[in-house]
């Protein structure tokens, strides 16, 4: 038989799929109906994964650069030449800089940070959408004692009460929302929080639209209600108190004025009182947000992990607190070390101009779009590793193969700390290395020897490096839909910490001058700015469809501030920020969103070089960042 | 035309004979999951006769979800485009389609190859094959083709047609490819017994469907009259609309859905190759016409062309048959809760609200 067990690679949800292949090439794709959390389901990014797979454009042989123009390598010759370009460089003076990928198998990045460490001598790392995910597990660790998801994905099918904060999940991780959705339909109560009106806000049960920048308000008024419920009922729980943190906490939400908060967020609290007694009645909660590159703020996460413990609710088998990867292996990329220290990553020494890096050795880069890229221009050595081909390609000196991930046995762990074995079900024509085995062999060549001889073997070292891993392996991962990695494996599980919140009432920054709060995104067919999408045919053919019409890429309003401003679909406008800085882009009229607010995808080029520039903490803040604006016809 | 009774070692045979000269496909089950698919039999033992419905549709042999089609060449200096076609004709036998399936088939056929135009890469998947079927003696959970009028026993369009009874098969003979290879095999000819022993099955099958068959209580007839009529109101799309979330799962497992996309990809060295990639109407993409005019742009109204091509009258005059034929694999696939046969509840539900 043609189809081959497999896990979509494609996000953070980890849905499980078949891949047809005739051993050469991956001819389509199944669904995998027995998987515990896809049920069968798979998003257009799943569906379509063949396409990707078949592509003409991977890279194949390694290269490496000489008098500026790229020639084909071993090999041999090409690691030969990096490892010994790269002894001109300190790693431990922050000269050399590794950018890893969160797509890659956890065998790729636990070796890739034994590379980093042990050889280049270097910590300064990171993946593209660390700096949410950091904040996300540094929540959940003071907050749950331990940085994974608290429960599991297929609490959804079974849990009471859902809140979703934020996160247009039906497009980010579609069938997390279809669960969500189904979950609604068997009777579950199901609650967003977000200020445009979502496909999941549409399919609540309830949909809060607060102001932009008012989450976190918002669900600190509602643990301040559900601890109201609570007092009125005489249901205070005795072993809350215990936990650090209460008192202060309880007094922090005390403070909360219901008038304020309804100047601030546009919400009453007497919504929000009826709502702490439905949350408040449910045996099982399950809360989720999205982590990474559109993720949350740090006090935002923090508030929510606070929520989750007071509703006291976490215990229950069906509850879950959920931070959602868009990104495959995100959670496993963190769990590997890769992601790097907090406030040391490869990020913040590409961005400042004075820092010491001089070279950069990147993997599998998703991004069409690269940041930084005169400063990558300027530097002195680049390497390349990844399968497919990508605009990064014509910044390196050096580029090396990689299989993709069905050409090599690897395992991925999604958000909720699910971790799954793909087991190689193409044959690697252009015999390229997988990472892990690539990796070995610079070290190797600088001396060292590690003895892996496959991925398995790799994992065996995880296990015993990786307590939360330890008592796994690809034999026990292979038997079955994988295993969710143990919380015990960290010593604190279990010790739970309220965050101090401070209760803030976001002033709208818009002013006059600048009426709208621009909130920066993802758009339907963009994720991760497609370098991948691109290799395939139909979503590419979605994601073109929008750019024919909308070339320059729009800004969403809705259609009575459309009529305000004199304009109609697809009209030219002049967005100008209160940095100064402006760019022209059509409008989309769009009835999904509130007056007074304006959404852009962040795909389209000039946005992200030009225009956004001065907002460096649009890309920290993720979804609560608000940019003030002002649209003009142009 | 001709019945024969067969034992299932005789049935096995057939398979073995039919293997030497043809690609022979089944329903086989995947080992670790217990998932069913109908794919090419590499191993004679792995063909699974009492298998449930396949979770993927038979369409993937002979409309397959990406193909290569054609291979080009531009020589730059000759100005020469030298071509070939990309795929072969094969002889194939399909042992064991359920009703259902084959019912899909002659969608396809019809739309491939029964109107003006006729396409060449898939009348050479089909002209050679032989399509053996197999009376569902139960239904699934998700079969609801006694309300399409495709199942559980097949009425027309097979070569063969096996019926599992007491201590082998009833097989029934439905051409003369079909009878060609009858009259090697040196079966015995059926007895009135054995024919109605295949009618107890048969009922036996439909009597199960409220039991087994749980997931789906269809309600087809009255849903393609009020959708035919146009009596279904906007508010009703609308919610059916909100709930797709544009994968396109539907249309890609559904046995009758027929959309594709053409597109040409560039190779190495000068090289292209034309692929050709199913395609769905749950996409923007798809519905878009030149000069920017789409005429299906909310994702509602996108979702109820799916649902008038398979339940309208015009659409069925135009197939011959309902385009729906009652598998439910829509139901398995769609994130949103709006497979078919939800959908017809929903319908229901509204209009005898
Ligand atoms: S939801 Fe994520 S994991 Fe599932 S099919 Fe889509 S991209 Fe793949
Ligand atoms: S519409 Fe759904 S139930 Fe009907 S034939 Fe297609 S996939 Fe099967
Ligand atoms: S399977 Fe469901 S969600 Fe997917 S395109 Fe079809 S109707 Fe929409």
């Amino acid at each position: 038989m043609n189809y081959k067990a497999c896990v979509c690679n494609l996000c953070g949800t980890g849905c499980g799929q078949f891949l047809k292949t005739n051993g050469k090439a991956v001819l389509g794709v199944s669904p995998s109906i027995g998987h515990p959390v896809s049920k069968g389901k798979l998003c257009i990014r799943g569906w379509h994964v063949n396409e990707l797979l078949n592509t003409n454009d991977r890279i194949t042989t390694p290269m490496i650069r000489s008098n500026g123009k790229l020639r084909p390598a071993s090999y041999d010759e090409a690691i030969d030449w990096v490892i010994e370009r790269m002894r001109d460089f300190s790693g431990p003076s922050g000269e050399i800089g590794v950018l890893a990928s969160a797509r890659s198998s956890n065998e790729d990045n636990f070796a890739l940070t034994r590379l980093a460490r042990d050889i280049f001598k270097t910590d300064v790392l990171g993946v593209g959408a660390e700096a949410g995910h950091h904040n996300s597990m540094a929540a959940l660790t003071h907050a749950f004692g331990y940085p994974g998801a608290i429960g599991t994905l297929t609490a959804i099918d079974k849990a009471d009460y859902i809140l979703v904060v934020g996160t247009d999940i039906t497009r980010q991780n579609p069938v997390i929302g279809g669960n969500i959705h189904a979950a609604q339909m068997r009777g579950a109560r199901v609650v967003t929080i977000c200020s445009a009106r979502t496909q999941i806000a549409k399919l609540s049960t309830k949909h809060y639209q607060q102001k932009p920048g008012t989450k976190g308000l918002l669900l600190n008024a509602l643990a301040k209600a559900l601890y109201a419920v609570r007092t009125m009922n005489h249901d205070r729980q005795a072993n809350l108190d215990a936990i650090p943190g209460y008192a202060d906490y309880i007094a922090a939400l005390r403070s909360i004025s219901s008038v304020a908060l309804e100047n601030a967020s546009g919400i009453r609290y007497e919504e929000i009182e009826e709502e702490a007694r439905y949350l408040n009645m449910a045996k099982s909660v399950v809360i989720v947000f999205s982590t990474g590159i559109s993720g949350l703020d740090k006090q935002t996460t923090e508030i929510i992990a606070n929520l989750a413990l007071l509703t006291d609710k976490m215990d229950h088998e069906h509850s879950a607190l959920i931070p959602v990867a868009g990104i495959s292996n995100l959670q496993g990329t963190y769990d590997m070390g890769m992601t790097g220290k907090p406030g040391k990553s490869v990020f913040r020494s590409l961005a400042d101009a004075r820092s010491p890096l001089k070279a950069l050795f990147v993997v599998d880069h998703d991004d069409g779009i690269i940041r930084n890229r005169d400063r990558i221009e300027n530097l002195d050595f680049v390497v390349y590793c990844g399968a497919f081909k990508n605009p990064f390609m014509d910044l390196a000196d050096v580029i090396l193969p990689l299989t993709s991930f069905n050409q090599t046995d690897g395992t991925y762990t999604a958000s909720d700390r699910r971790v799954q074995l793909t087991r190689q079900n193409t044959e690697n024509l252009s015999n390229s290395l997988p990472g892990w085995n690539l990796y070995q062999l610079m070290a190797e060549k600088a001396g060292q020897y590690w003895g892996y001889c496959d991925a398995a073997h790799v994992f065996t070292d995880i296990a015993k490096r990786v307590p939360s891993y330890a008592d796994l392996t690809h034999d026990r991962l292979g038997r079955g839909y994988g295993l969710h990695w143990d919380p015990k494996g960290f010593p604190t599980a279990g010790k739970k910490k309220f965050h101090a919140v401070r209760i803030e009432y976001p002033k709208p920054k818009t002013s006059e001058e600048f009426p709208f709060a621009l909130m920066v995104g993802k758009a339907q067919h963009f994720w991760h700015q497609n370098n991948l999408m691109r290799k395939t045919l139909i979503p590419r053919r979605e994601y073109d469809q929008t750019l024919l019409l909308y070339p320059q890429g729009y800004v969403e309003i809705c259609p009575d501030d459309a009529k305000k401003l004199k304009v109609k679909d697809k009209w030219t406008v002049q967005v100008t920020c209160s940095a100064g800085t402006t760019m022209k882009i059509a409008v989309k009229v769009c009835p999904d969103m509130q007056p007074g607010t304006a959404y852009i995808p962040y795909f389209i080029k000039n946005m992200i070089s030009d225009f956004l520039i001065k907002y460096d903490d649009a890309f920290s803040a993720g979804e609560e960042s608000v940019i003030p604006v002002r649209i003009e016809e142009a | 035309m001709s019945k024969y009774f067969a034992t299932s070692q005789e049935i096995k045979q057939l398979a073995e004979e039919l293997c030497k000269s043809h690609e022979i496909y089944g329903p086989q089950v995947d080992q670790q999951s217990g998932q069913v698919f109908f794919d090419v039999l590499s191993d004679l033992d792995a063909l699974d006769l009492d298998a449930a419905i396949p979770s993927m549709p038979v369409k993937e042999i002979l409309f397959p979800q990406m193909e290569r089609i054609l291979q080009y060449r531009y020589d730059d200096a000759t100005q020469n485009v030298t071509m070939e076609k990309a795929y072969a004709e094969k002889p194939k036998v399909l042992f064991g389609l359920r009703p259902c399936d084959l019912a899909g088939i002659q969608c396809l056929d019809r739309f491939f190859l029964g109107q003006e135009y006729v396409d060449d890469v898939y009348l050479a998947h089909r002209r050679q094959s032989i399509l053996i079927t197999n009376t569902c003696t139960r239904p699934w959970d998700q079969c609801f083709c006694v309300c399409t009028h495709t199942g559980p026993a097949a009425d027309e369009g097979y070569d063969l047609d096996l019926t599992k009874i007491a201590d082998g098969y009833l097989v029934q003979v439905g051409s003369e490819k079909g009878q060609a290879i009858a009259d090697q095999r040196g079966w015995t000819p059926a007895e009135a017994r054995q024919l109605k022993e295949k009618d107890a099955v048969v009922d036996r099958s439909v009597e199960a469907f409220p039991a087994l068959a749980k997931d789906n209580k269809a309600w087809i007839s009255r849903a393609m009259n009020r959708i035919t009529t146009g009596f279904v109101k906007h508010e009703i799309w609308e919610y059916i609309g909100n709930q797709c979330v544009e994968c396109g799962a539907c249309s890609f497992v559904c046995p009758t859905c027929s959309c594709f996309n053409i597109e040409d990809a560039k190779m190495c060295d000068g090289e292209c190759e034309r692929l050709r990639t199913r395609d769905s109407c749950s996409f923007e993409g798809y519905t878009r016409m030149a000069g920017d005019h789409n005429p299906r742009q909310p994702v509602e109204d996108r979702r109820n062309k799916r649902f008038f091509c398979k339940l309208s009258f015009s659409q069925s005059k135009k197939y011959l048959r309902p385009g729906c034929v009652g598998c439910g694999r829509c139901q398995w696939v769609c994130p949103g809760d709006i497979g078919l046969p939800n959908v017809v509840q929903y319908l229901r539900r509204e209009t005898t609200a």
